[in-house]
């Protein structure tokens, strides 16, 4: 990152070879358009190079990276969305209709999309990072700007909810 | 949450099997039960088939090399705050020697008063500064930037010096509003141009506007001689609290040139 600072191309076509495609996926699951997910994969590592005096040294890449990642898809939902598009409360749907039907569009697929989609952004996000990106709870709070043990109570309170909302949806469609 | 809660949660991220001491709690614990159901039920999502390389993101590769290529050092954020900091500093200057042709400090409250007050303003001007452009590893709490707006603003009604001009109440409140307002200019803009190289954050741009309306509320702090609370607050409080939210509210549709936090 230190020589990437300092305007060295090999080192940040390292840091994109390494990184490009995990922010990808992180992006088409957060905004279900792997096509919308290629636009903000530009968006953050534009930001990554414009912002590269931001980086506080001894800080980790990759919690810096997906906080970039997170906004960029946060501020692409809030602009080029109608806000019915958005949840109630203004916040990221967890994921729309992907540009191309997916390989197991199963009933019980729909169902957990369902129920990430209705958790609120701040557990929503949280859960995408521990569950999906294999990031440590360190790693999430740096990203997420808060204390660990906040993100800890968020997630933990996440995945809960969900197993509610799992069981409510069950019981919608089976009722 | 129990010591024990928080190791299944770390656990579980860590990907593979608990262990058993950890099997044994999460089996028994009611909020284990429901924190692994929930993540167990997330199996159910396919995971997303990432490709080598696609052109979107060839050209996304690209595109952040001729960027690199043509800005390859990177400028340091307190360069941009010390910029920020000096236009702040040369329109609290221009704005006192314009005004100040009948004397700069025309405020009649004592000078000890004046000074602690001044210096207070300063203050919140470059820490509204801080707050606005620094790179934070924790997001800025609101609370925070409420109380210093409060305390700033009570010490400014508390240490007026009660002194009424013969001039009309309306037109000298509509006279500092409108210098508030003009002088307010150049910082508000400065500061909105340096905020959209950093993601939109409500808090920052509110300390942001803060600052920038600071400016003015110094100089008027000093040159203003009318210290009664109703033009205190009408003139001086009221217009710097609004220019902050129009601070907010142009940041919010503003475009961003870099999300990074």
């Amino acid at each position: 990152m230190a020589r990437f600072c300092q305007g060295e191309a090999p080192a940040f076509d390292a840091l994109f070879q390494r990184y490009s495609r995990p922010v990808h996926g992180y992006l088409t699951r957060l905004t279900g358009s792997p096509s919308a997910a290629e636009d903000l994969v530009q968006l953050t590592f534009l930001s990554v190079v414009r912002a590269r005096g931001r980086f506080q040294a001894g800080a980790r890449v990759k919690p810096w990276l997906y906080a970039i990642a997170t906004n960029a898809a946060r501020d692409h939902q809030r602009r080029n969305r109608r806000p019915e598009e958005l949840t109630a409360e203004g916040e990221l749907p967890a994921t729309v209709a992907a540009d191309t039907p997916g390989p197991r569009d199963t009933g019980l697929e729909r169902t957990v999309q369902r129920a990430l989609e209705m958790l609120p952004e701040g557990q929503r996000i949280p859960i995408m990072l521990h569950r999906f990106e294999g990031m440590s709870f360190a790693e999430i709070a740096e990203s997420m700007g808060l204390t660990e043990s906040a993100v800890k109570v968020r997630a933990h309170r996440g995945y809960a909810r969900l197993r509610e909302l799992l069981a409510e949806l069950r019981e919608e469609s089976s009722g | 949450m129990t010591p024990e809660c928080d190791r299944v949660l770390e656990a579980l991220g860590a990907g593979g099997e608990l262990p058993p001491e950890l099997a044994r709690h999460a089996a028994t614990c009611e909020d284990c039960k429901a924190l692994t159901s929930g993540f167990g039920a997330l199996e159910a999502l396919p995971p997303i088939p990432t490709p080598q390389s696609t052109p979107g993101l060839e050209a996304a590769r690209q595109k952040t090399l001729e960027e690199l290529a043509a800005k390859p050092r990177a400028t340091p954020w307190w360069r941009e705050l010390l910029v920020l900091l000096a236009t702040y500093a040369a329109v609290m200057v221009g704005g006192l020697l314009f005004l100040g042709r009948k004397g700069m400090v025309l405020n009649t409250a004592s000078p000890a008063v004046v000074a602690g007050l001044a210096l207070v303003i300063l203050l919140l001007v470059g820490s509204g500064a801080y707050l606005a452009l620094a790179p934070m590893r924790r997001h800025v709490p609101w609370v925070l930037v409420a109380a210093g707006a409060a305390a700033v603003a009570i010490l400014q009604v508390v240490g007026g010096s009660g002194y009424a001009m013969a001039r009309g109440f309306l037109s000298g409140v509509m006279g500092c509003m409108t210098t508030e307002v003009l002088l307010s200019i150049p910082p508000l803009a400065l500061a909105l141009v340096l905020l959209c190289r950093s993601a939109f954050q409500p808090v920052r741009a509110f300390a942001a506007g803060l600052s920038a309306a600071g400016v003015s509320l110094f100089v008027l702090h000093l040159h203003c001689p009318d210290g009664t609370a109703g033009h205190l607050m009408l003139g001086h409080l009221v217009p710097w609290l609004l220019l902050a939210g129009v601070a907010l509210f142009l940041r919010a549709r503003m475009p961003t040139r870099s999300y990074a936090p």
